[in-house]
């Protein structure tokens, strides 16, 4: 779990395009569907702070005999629990069913997370996070999973030189080249050795990607550059951990004509 | 209809002139020049045609001072002001790379007398469905 302590969103991911800004400036966007998301959980460090309070469970706490009566065990920590794009009840398991209920909904979802916060939160369960959240948000983190490339060589998967073509060289052309030393002075391929590998389909972050605009009626959020993933990939989206100070130094590329024109007259970085 | 597809006809403009692959066309260019904008002529023949959508742009190319320059220009950014066609070429290719290794009089195409029909907007002209079964009207 990253240390960022605010509530993002969960998105989706649409694909890309460009689209052109006031000065003519061509931006790579990515459009990212991002929310509503319901608030199915809310999870407090301490039993009393429980918008339901002492909730006593009315499990069977896995003994056999009857049910039984105690009060809800603290979750230790903070967090809101989201959960995002309608799954069909009849695809959902029982215990999905009844976490969704709680929160007012008769279907399931399929993408849920949870963000841990410092703090209690003010949301309560059934209420719904829309990417108006977002509005104030400059730059955001964008984690997904990316594209899986299969079993990759060491060129595709770790950047390594290719080999010479020609001048001698047969059959080694995209092979990896020495592994390890020889004689009395090796221990083997060292570890962690680079090689070949299945590879993609890992949990990455993108950080700092540029907010370029918020369409709030569809529930869509344009992202200046690339996110991981392919086209409908599940995605988190997260206030930037990086230093927004950096913000006011860089203006970027969403702004205003007056703005444009102040950074023209200065000259381009 | 595809929502990428949708986002992008909002962002497209209405109408793109009318023009094809070996057309000689003058682009006229917004250029900033301190605090003035002005247009800037760039006349040449179109030598193709590329992307799709809000993407779509042409590569014209000119004669320089004896040298060839060819410039990209997407055709929905605010900065391309117009597109006139000066004349129309009729030409067999999508793309008329071979001009680049043309010079002089060999360089030239073979003018449409009338015998295609234009505006020839259709599948893959760029231009959205309502603009392209308008402009056979405004013609």
């Amino acid at each position: 779990m990253t240390a960022s302590a605010t509530l993002g969103i969960l998105g989706k991911k649409l694909g890309m395009t460009q689209i052109f800004q006031d000065d003519g400036t061509c931006v790579p966007v990515t459009v990212v569907q991002a929310g509503p998301c319901r608030v199915l959980q809310v999870k407090m460090a301490t039993a009393a702070e429980h918008p339901e309070g002492h909730r006593t469970a009315s499990a069977n706490g896995g003994k056999k005999r009857g049910k039984q009566s105690r009060p809800r065990a603290a979750d230790g920590y903070y967090a809101v629990q989201l959960g995002f794009d309608d799954k069909p009840a009849r695809l959902c398991s029982k215990p999905e069913l009844g976490a969704t209920k709680k929160a007012g909904l008769e279907h399931g979802k399929r993408f849920v997370r949870e963000f841990r916060l410092d703090q209690a939160p003010t949301e309560k369960p059934g209420e719904d996070i829309t990417v108006a959240a977002l509005t104030d948000v400059q730059h955001v983190d964008v984690t997904g999973i990316t594209k899986g490339r299969g079993w990759a060589g060491t060129i595709k998967r770790w950047g390594f030189s290719r080999q010479p073509t020609s001048h001698g060289n047969s059959v080694n052309h995209r092979t990896a080249g020495g592994l390890g030393r020889n004689m009395s002075i090796s221990k083997g391929v060292p570890k962690g050795k680079r090689m070949a590998g299945h590879y993609g389909v890992e949990k990455v972050t993108v950080q700092r990607l540029k907010v370029v605009k918020i369409d709030a009626e569809r529930n869509l959020i344009y992202l200046h550059g690339a996110v991981p993933g392919h086209y409908n990939g599940y995605l988190v989206l997260r206030k930037t951990v990086k230093n927004e100070r950096l913000v006011a130094d860089k203006p970027g590329l969403v702004i205003k004509n007056a703005a444009a024109k102040a950074m023209a007259t200065k000259g381009r970085k | 209809m595809n929502i990428l597809h949708q986002l992008e006809l909002e962002h497209m403009k209405a109408e793109i002139p009318d023009f094809g692959i070996g057309d000689t066309v003058d682009v006229h260019y917004l250029i900033k020049e301190g605090d003035k904008e002005r247009v800037q002529l760039f006349s040449g023949t179109v030598i193709a045609l590329a992307g799709s959508g809000i993407r779509r742009n042409a590569t014209v190319r000119r004669l320089v001072a004896g040298e060839g320059v060819e410039r990209t220009f997407p055709l929905h950014s605010p900065r391309v002001a117009n597109i006139t066609v000066r004349d129309r070429g009729i030409v067999r290719r999508a793309k008329l790379y071979y001009l680049r290794d043309r010079e002089g009089k060999a360089t030239r195409l073979k003018p449409n007398l009338g015998k295609l029909q234009y505006p020839r907007s259709g599948k893959g002209s760029g231009l959205s469905k309502a603009a392209a079964t308008d402009a056979p009207a405004a013609e």
